[in-house]
């Protein structure tokens, strides 16, 4: 697969802060990448830099083979969606489709009906026809969405760059415009690279997720070797599904405030500050007295509270050190524990689920 | 009870404050109806006739009373009041564009411009005097007057224009420049008639600034006068109700003035609407 778009080491920094620590991203052709980054890891400022809003300190950007970093925005060629969306408000839905086509520098289309024509394929492509004379105040936010996405993909980017795109949408709306953007994209063949700070998001959408993490990208993979083998203690933390606990490795075990970890040959992984990883699912809860086999891991809590979802629910302990450890149950699987307040449960794994970074 | 009895403090304080306001402007409108040649500028009004209003446009016969010796000037304070306009707009749109980035001596400069607006206009009248004499310019209300005009006009623009882009949301430019067009063309196709409503209301300021402006015109503009001076200039005869009659009519020109003001505001304000519609036809 071809890179559309090749970062080494670009840099950026404001004042004392490094915003961009050393990026390096290869992206290929025809591709839905997701970026994941809590905020202020710089997943903005990236985007900004990529889109030439934003010189870079060092580093080198090749788009479609040619260095970038001195090329102004309007002549890169690569696409923008913002999370506010920046629709140009005094024109019409039609108007502002049409805009990149007929005021751009490189050969603007001045025919109108060339235009037109345009306009219409890509306003059905995106779903918004029948609206098309309407003013971008008169549309709902979804609709802005499309012809924020619209007017960017009408003038052919290679590249297409979405901050947050669905972070202004209400939650019912969020989860319909995922499977919709994947069906523009492939549509399209464009590459998209989507930012976004929600982990779910990520996940779902991403042919490969990045996760950024303090201006550096800590690992770049298809999503289940994310979800499953997050590279760093730090990616573990961003992905809201994994319980981690700091202490040291000794031989062959983790050594924790709250225990000693008994490993199974695990290889301790990566850089990074070392860390024990359980993630909530794999944790089961058990009365005090219920036996433990060789393989698992055993501590104890005291069950705070839990919290319903619908397909599964998750509870929450304190340990002794005043840590909270959650655990989530799959209702589909078996009826879990129901717990007492303010009783006290073993939570037990099994030494190979375990991740550890040292 | 207390709150009631702080309602009509208020409620006085602000009448009062509206009739020190207004009331000049009242009596003058009052008087400017009183009956001529014989009747004066006091009250009781004799008899109430459109006499004076006459007089100005010479469509009485003529009396001792010279009519108002303000045509040539009401036209040199319009062209000059336009000229500054335009120069002082141009000139805040540009700089209040250049004040969206940081640049080196910016807060110098910021206060540089400023200083127009704040330094006593007696003085840079006066100022501007002695250069021209001293460099042996002559003094014209088109050139040295027009000069302290653009100068004391151009920090109200310039404001304006400031407190409108600290507003506008940059997104909208960037992303028109992420669809290939170059910054040039955004400026006008996008943050032109965006800012517009900013711009209508920093011509305005100029515009008004300029038509009335007295003391740094006063020594600054050499034998021909400007409006205000030349109203002035009758005063030292003897005041009848011409004067007023004028001020009357200045006045309805500005409220027409502020009425195409309101009606362009409206129509930028439309345009959405209307692009729409021509779209569809």
């Amino acid at each position: 697969m071809a890179a559309v778009l090749q970062l080494s080491q670009v840099t950026k920094a404001y004042g004392a802060l490094r915003a961009l620590d050393g990026i390096d991203i290869s992206l290929p052709d025809n591709a839905y990448i997701s970026l994941l980054g809590p905020s202020g890891s710089g997943k903005t400022i990236l985007l900004r830099v990529i889109a030439g809003f934003e010189a870079p300190d060092g580093g080198s950007i090749l788009f479609k083979g040619e260095r970038v970093e001195a090329v102004p925005p309007h002549r890169r060629n690569i696409g923008f969606v913002f999370q506010n969306f920046a629709l140009f408000p005094h024109l019409s839905v039609a108007g502002n489709i049409a805009f990149g086509l007929e005021n751009r520098e490189l050969n603007p289309i001045t025919d109108s009906a060339v235009v037109r024509a345009k306009v219409k394929d890509i306003v059905a492509l995106v779903g918004l026809t029948g609206l098309e004379d309407r003013g971008v105040a008169q549309i709902s936010g979804g609709q802005r969405q499309r012809v924020a996405l619209a007017r960017t993909l009408i003038t052919e980017p290679s590249l297409v760059l979405l901050d947050e795109p669905l972070g202004a949408l209400d939650a019912n709306l969020r989860t319909r415009m995922r499977a919709e953007l994947r069906a523009i994209r492939e549509r399209c063949g464009v590459t998209f690279l989507h930012v976004t700070g929600s982990e779910t998001e990520a996940l779902a959408m991403g042919d490969t997720v990045l996760v950024l993490d303090r201006g550096r990208i800590a690992q770049a993979d298809d999503a289940d070797t994310v979800y499953n083998r997050p590279r760093s203690a730090a990616v573990a933390r961003f992905l809201n599904c994994y319980n981690l606990f700091e202490g040291q490795l000794s031989k062959d075990d983790f050594v924790s405030p709250v225990g000693r970890f008994p490993l199974q040959g695990q290889k301790a992984d990566v850089r990074g500050q070392p860390a024990y990883a359980i993630r909530y699912d794999r944790i089961s809860v058990r009365p005090l007295a219920a036996p433990v086999t060789a393989e698992e891991v055993r501590i104890e809590g005291t069950f705070i509270a839990d919290e319903y979802s619908g397909a599964a629910i998750n509870s929450f302990f304190s340990l002794d050190d005043g840590r909270v450890i959650e655990v989530e149950s799959h209702l589909s699987q078996a009826a879990p524990q129901t717990c007492v307040p303010h009783g006290r449960y073993a939570l037990v794994w099994k030494r190979q689920n375990a991740l550890v970074y040292a | 009870m207390q709150a009631s009895g702080t309602k009509l403090a208020l409620g006085i304080y602000t009448t009062l404050f509206l009739v020190f306001l207004y009331g000049p402007m009242v009596v003058l409108a009052i008087l400017s109806f009183q009956t001529g040649p014989e009747g004066g500028p006091q009250f009781p009004i004799i008899e109430w006739s459109t006499y004076w209003y006459k007089h100005l446009f010479g469509m009485t016969p003529p009396t001792r009373i010279a009519p108002l010796p303000i045509e040539e000037a009401l036209v040199r304070s319009l062209v000059l009041a336009v000229m500054t306009m335009i120069v002082s707009t141009v000139l805040g749109v540009t700089s209040a564009q250049a004040f969206r980035k940081k640049f080196a001596g910016s807060g110098f400069a910021f206060y540089l411009i400023v200083l127009g607006m704040m330094v006593p206009g007696v003085l840079v009248g006066l100022g501007m005097a002695l250069i021209a004499n001293a460099l042996g310019i002559d003094r014209h209300w088109w050139g040295t007057t027009f000069v302290l005009h653009v100068v004391y006009t151009y920090p109200f623009a310039f404001l304006v224009m400031l407190a409108i882009l600290n507003r506008f949301d940059q997104n909208v430019e960037e992303a028109s420049w992420s669809l290939g067009v170059s910054p040039m063309k955004t400026f006008r196709k996008v943050t032109f008639p965006l800012i517009f409503p900013g711009v209508l209301s920093a011509m305005l300021f100029a515009f008004t600034l300029s038509y009335d402006e007295f003391s740094r015109t006063l020594f600054a503009s050499g034998r021909d006068l400007t409006l205000p001076l030349a109203i002035y200039g009758t005063f030292s005869v003897e005041v009848h109700p011409n004067v007023f009659a004028f001020g009357v009519l200045t006045t309805l020109f500005s409220f027409a003035l502020l009425g195409t003001y309101a009606a362009l505001m409206m129509l930028s304000i439309r345009r959405a609407r209307r692009v729409a519609i021509q779209e569809e036809a």
